[in-house]
């Protein structure tokens, strides 16, 4: 069975992977696997992106997500007339000609992975371009995973991928995904301390986050920066101590990041 | 697209044609990118494994390896073409191409001043016309111009041409290449576009640099190349700073490799930070990059701070200073406030001005001073900007201070951005081969900087000084002065030095040169890619502009104004070959048969050049009678190709990567000569080493108070005063507009390029949809910047200054300075009316003026605008004003396009 993994760490939010999915899918039809994607609207692919933080401490999560080829498709549940099948190597199609009018299986998608074509009157999604694994072009891997320059997105037997440590979109809809994802992001504390006396930042200060969820800690390097990363969501007592001094401030993660900007420490 | 251009049944294998293309968005090439089409019509374009036609073995001797601390890095097997190129489908078939020959409704040819309705440029549509008629057209009026004023009448605008990487048939200079063959032209010299503040500052501290001309730094010993830089880096820096340019897109323009460097430098550990007014691309995404806010042109201020730490704590390398550079002493005194200004700039006094935490600039200037760094420079942010000749010098001045050329201090700029050398390579930057027939830089005897072709036309005279180069000219040509129109006896000079390097008899007499009257241009984006865009339209709206004729693919900007349109293909279409000379993961050879049909009835610059020609008797001179296929032959025998693959081979294969010099790793990486003995590898300064203070300056421009000898905080005042600019938040105009505005590259442009590629449009950053479901340019804000003016995310906001208005859409994000506001620079332009646009083209109401008094390159960012929200009502009012630019057809996946400037 086929599985997606993709990489969060390692994108840089060029969006090659939705790019080369448009390129293969937009006014281009793959029949049987699927009817040509409108010009622009539907992302089969699609890369979110969340700014998170505030300045100076901002970073961009960019998460590419598809449909996650369920192994308890509610897609294939909700259609009719056999409209979305499963094919042996694991990839849910949507079958363009049974799946005329069937408005339920787009609705059924939890993950909103499914568009609607006005045009044509069906439900499109990603054939995890089922079309070049099946042969006779000149490449067999989805167009998402040839064009990332990054190895963000791998594809192949499920046996074969590393998938250690690695999450689902939203497990709790027991859907079962074939997608997984590492380094989904969770939440950070970022901020810069300083003396504001001296008007020095302080390196080497020892920097706590600590509640219900944990103790987590960091201290601050060459730039007075401190990042406490990986955190949950959760309330928090963030303590900064140096050379005697030492400094507590409520901060929460439940949601957002959490920039803190310059601390004076005094 | 139609339902007949949907392909309805899937191709087979045998059905498919392969090609493979180098796709970019510069003149240099791109990395391997294959194209498949069926039936003339491309169905995919993607990345393509090097290794399919050559095995591993065979390409061994051509690739290149690091290592450092036992981790290596080599390229990959399969290529990263630019993002743009794997969008280029949308950009071969874009509802932008011109399809036919256009000529404005209004207009006829003849120079009849009620009859060309200059006023209407801008204004009204355009109709299709046959290629005979738009022939006949060409062929009057150049008879018409040079027989009432002379050749010199027509002025060759865009002699960097499309910017699409193609070779024979590239345009930027066809133009030039016909009009030398009916008797001459006035050349539009393009001005130091990338590379302004190390241009005009930079190489009167260290000399002329690479291409030895732009101004960023390389050894004259080398032929102005610096080979190893990246791998000095990666051997021994432990710092990289991010001086400007955003690496994820401005470096991306041939490659995306440089994502995969970028991977490899933090796996080793090293350390990065970026000062610049917007958290870039590179900032968000790296989780290792430090990113300092700055307010926009602020960084001469930051760096004067920096080293009044370096100075006061002895944190910089003295003897270096004493041995390798001279005047030191000048611009210590003025940093410690020991001369006669008697300011010391310490870092409160740098804070006060550039928003930077005192903390933080000390921060810095430790790090940088106690670690092994070197800076990266691509272009954009500081150099750009008005006075940009101080950020450069005190850029020089850093790594000067830090002892340029030592293991790990050096400078990275794109012509240093060379993995390794190849035997035959000619430069850091030349591709292997070149049947280029328009990209000539010979000089010319009447010339008009592009910064300078506004005021020539409403003026009808002016004066700079400096090179009408920007590469391969010397620090020294700065001193030259040029006037339009030429002085005769200049002409003659001018043509005699041409006449005598071509081994021609030099003329005794001077031509009759007279000012211009027609334009025409391979490079139809002056309005928003230079400065001072809305200037631009007012002077060629004039009559003194009889005819305005545009080569170009896409029907867009300058186009817009112009009065006939001639068709170009892409690259992709053109039977062509390229490959790829730098930022690439390594430079290749090869040949790019046309990947498609052609669009519309397109032919490329070259053919265009020959057609006309052939209208005069002259198309011999510029095809020298031979064909397309044996011009590409005849490029790969005059090239050094030959010595280690026959051309049949080659022919087979498509490409070729050369073989590494066999000591390519012994090459001495960037300046290291210079810094291990500064008397046998000297600089091309006057003294031969780093000059932070220059005798030549001195000698030449003694009572220039803008550009003195050496670098200062300059802030500029009043016109009547003798300033250029007023442009900062210490002056005047500040006061009615309060925001300073970074206009970068964007991430999914690169300059005007590519704003019609649908798939790029909808992402989520790229374009606003405003409330009339207009796709608008974004105008990044701070929250704070945006509650002061009542502006929440999505709302039109007017941004405006004396020259202008563009409208724009709000997208507040933590990622912007307050005190400025990000507009990338090169959507397209939308004319609603004179010196107001909708398309957020942000040049538009970049200054009019150009870097300074005696340096006239453009200053298109870091400049002064205020943003204002546009109520509904001024929304109507303006709809019902100008209910002509408002009916115009908007598609709303590309926006403007070929049907909203084209009647039926």
């Amino acid at each position: 069975m086929k599985a997606f993994l993709i990489d969060l760490t390692k994108c840089v939010g060029c969006h090659d992977c939705q790019i080369g999915c448009k390129d293969e899918h937009c006014d281009q039809a793959w029949m049987p696997y699927a009817e040509a994607q409108p010009e622009v609207g539907q992302f089969w692919m699609k890369v979110k992106q969340f700014e998170r933080g505030h300045a100076p401490h901002v970073k961009v999560t960019y998460m590419p997500t598809m449909c996650n080829h369920c192994e308890n498709a509610p897609c294939e549940a909700a259609a009719k007339n056999g409209a979305v099948y499963r094919r042996e190597d694991g990839l849910v199609l949507i079958d363009p000609a049974k799946a005329k009018g069937q408005r339920e299986i787009m609705d059924a998608c939890p993950y909103h992975a499914i568009y609607w074509n006005d045009a044509l009157n069906i439900p499109q999604k990603c054939t995890g371009c089922a079309h070049l694994l099946d042969g006779d072009h000149p490449i067999s891997v989805p167009r998402c995973v040839d064009n990332c320059h990054v190895d963000v997105i791998t594809f192949g037997e499920e046996a074969e991928l590393d998938l250690e440590g690695t999450e689902v979109l939203h497990p709790e809809y027991g859907t079962k995904p074939r997608v997984f994802y590492r380094g989904l992001p969770k939440k950070f504390i970022a901020g810069t301390v300083f003396d504001p006396d001296a008007e020095e930042i302080i390196e080497g200060a020892l920097v706590t986050a600590t509640g219900d969820a944990g103790t987590f800690t960091a201290t601050t390097d060459s730039w007075g920066d401190f990042w406490l990363r990986d955190l949950p969501d959760a309330e928090w007592t963030v303590t900064i101590e140096h050379g005697g001094k030492k400094k507590s401030v409520a901060v929460s993660t439940v949601s957002e990041d959490q920039g803190l900007g310059d601390v004076a420490l005094c | 697209m139609s339902s007949e251009d949907i392909r309805t049944t899937a191709a087979k294998q045998s059905d498919y044609s392969t090609t493979l293309q180098s796709i970019a968005c510069g003149g240099t090439g791109g990395e391997l990118t294959a194209v498949d089409s069926v039936d003339g019509k491309i169905v995919r374009i993607r990345p393509y494994n090097i290794d399919s036609k050559y095995t591993k073995e065979e390409l061994a001797d051509s690739l290149w390896e690091l290592e450092k601390d036992g981790k290596t890095f080599s390229p990959p097997m399969k290529t990263a073409p630019n993002y743009f190129a794997l969008a280029y489908k949308n950009r071969v078939y874009s509802k932008n191409r011109v399809m036919y020959p256009l000529k404005r409704v209004d207009w006829e040819p003849g120079g009849d001043p009620d009859k060309i309705n200059a006023a209407n440029r801008g204004k009204s549509k355009f109709e299709r016309i046959s290629w005979d008629e738009a022939l006949d057209i060409m062929e009057s009026e150049l008879k018409r111009i040079i027989s009432t004023y002379g050749p010199y009448s027509v002025l060759t605008v865009g002699e960097d041409g499309h910017r699409e990487s193609k070779d024979l048939h590239a345009g930027g200079g066809m133009h030039s290449n016909l009009m030398s063959k009916l008797g001459g032209y006035t050349r539009e010299t393009r001005t130091p576009d990338s590379v302004e503040g190390w241009y005009w500052g930079a190489k009167h501290v260290w000399g002329s640099g690479s291409n030895k001309g732009l101004g960023m730094i390389a050894p004259p010993q080398t032929g102005y190349n610096s080979w190893n830089v990246i791998k000095d880096i990666t051997e021994y820096s432990e710092l990289v700073c991010f001086d400007a340019g955003d690496w994820e897109l401005t470096q991306n323009y041939g490659s995306q490799f440089w994502s995969r460097l970028l991977k490899y430098w933090e796996e080793l550990g090293k350390e990065f930070v970026i000062v610049d007014p917007f958290c870039n691309y590179t900032a968000v995404c790296h989780e290792t990059m430090k990113w300092i806010p700055i307010l926009p042109n602020t960084d001469v201020a930051f760096d004067f701070g920096v080293m009044y730490v370096w100075i006061t704590e002895g944190l910089y390398d003295k003897d270096y200073v004493d041995t390798h550079t001279i005047h030191f002493d000048k611009v210590r005194d003025y940093i410690l406030g020991t001369d006669e200004e008697g300011i010391a700039k310490t870092p409160q006094w740098a804070s006060e001005r550039c928003g930077v935490p005192v903390h933080t600039i000390k921060a810095y200037a430790r790090n940088v001073a106690k670690k092994v760094t070197s800076h990266a420079h691509f272009s954009s942010g500081s150099v750009k900007t008005p006075y940009s000749h101080e950020p450069g010098r005190t850029g020089a001045y850093k790594l000067a201070m830090q002892g340029l050329g030592k293991p790990g201090v050096q400078q990275l700029h794109l012509n240093a951005s060379s993995m390794a050398k190849a035997r035959i390579a000619r430069s850091t930057s030349a591709p292997y081969s070149s049947i280029n027939q328009c990209r000539m830089f010979y000089p010319n005897a009447q010339s008009i900087p592009r910064t300078m072709v506004a005021e020539a036309l409403q003026k009808g005279e002016i004066k700079w000084w400096g090179s009408p180069c920007i590469v391969y000219v010397e620090t020294s040509e700065q001193f030259q002065e040029f006037n339009y129109p030429a002085k005769p006896e200049a002409v003659l000079g001018m043509m005699r030095a041409m006449a005598e390097a071509a081994g021609m008899e030099p003329p005794t007499e001077a031509p009759k040169v007279e000012k211009v009257h027609m334009l025409w241009s391979e490079k139809p984006c002056n309005m928003n890619c230079w400065d001072g865009g809305f200037n631009y339209q007012d002077a060629i709206r004039t009559n003194e502009v009889e005819f305005f004729v545009t080569n170009h693919q896409w029907l867009e900007n300058d186009s817009l104004f112009a009065d006939l349109v001639l068709p170009v293909t892409t690259c992709v279409e053109d039977n062509d070959s390229m490959g790829s000379g730098m930022i690439v993961a390594q430079p290749h050879s090869g040949l790019t048969p046309p990947g498609c049909d052609r669009v519309g009835e397109s032919f490329s610059d070259f053919e265009i050049a020959c057609m006309i020609g052939d209208r005069f008797g002259v198309r011999d001179q510029i095809d020298l009678g031979m064909s397309v296929d044996e011009w590409i032959q005849y490029g790969f025998d005059q090239s050094r190709l030959g010595e280690e693959i026959s051309w049949d081979e080659f022919k087979e294969k498509g490409y070729y990567f050369p073989k590494l010099d066999e000591n390519w790793k012994d090459l001495p990486p960037g300046m290291r000569q210079f810094y291990e003995d500064p008397e046998s590898f000297p600089l091309d300064t006057p003294s031969g080493k780093i000059e932070f203070w220059s005798q030549a300056l001195a000698d030449n421009f003694p009572d220039d108070k803008e550009r003195t000898p050496m670098a200062r905080w300059i802030i500029g005042g009043p016109a009547e005063e003798g300033w250029t600019h007023d442009e900062t938040l210490w002056g005047e105009r500040c006061k009615k507009y309060p925001l300073l505005v970074t206009a970068n590259p964007a991430r999914f442009r690169v300059h005007v390029q590519g704003d019609d590629i649908k798939w790029f449009r909808e992402i989520e950053t790229c374009k606003v949809k405003g409330p009339d479901g207009y796709l608008y340019e974004p105008v990044w804000m701070n929250k704070v910047d945006a509650e002061a003016r009542g502006i929440e995310a999505g709302d039109i906001v007017k941004l405006y200054n004396e020259r202008g208005c563009v409208l724009t859409a709000a997208r507040i994000s933590e990622r912007i300075t307050p005190g400025s506001v990000v507009v990338n620079k090169g959507s397209r332009v939308d004319p609603i009316a004179p010196h107001l646009d909708r398309g957020g083209a942000i040049n538009l109401i970049s200054p009019n003026n150009q870097v300074s008094k005696h340096c006239k390159g453009f200053a298109v960012t870091g400049y002064l605008l205020e943003a204002e929200k546009l109520t509904q009502s001024e929304y109507d009012e303006l709809k019902a004003k100008y209910p002509e630019a408002f009916a115009r057809d908007y598609d709303p996946a590309i926006g403007i396009n070929y049907k909203s400037w084209v009647v039926d």
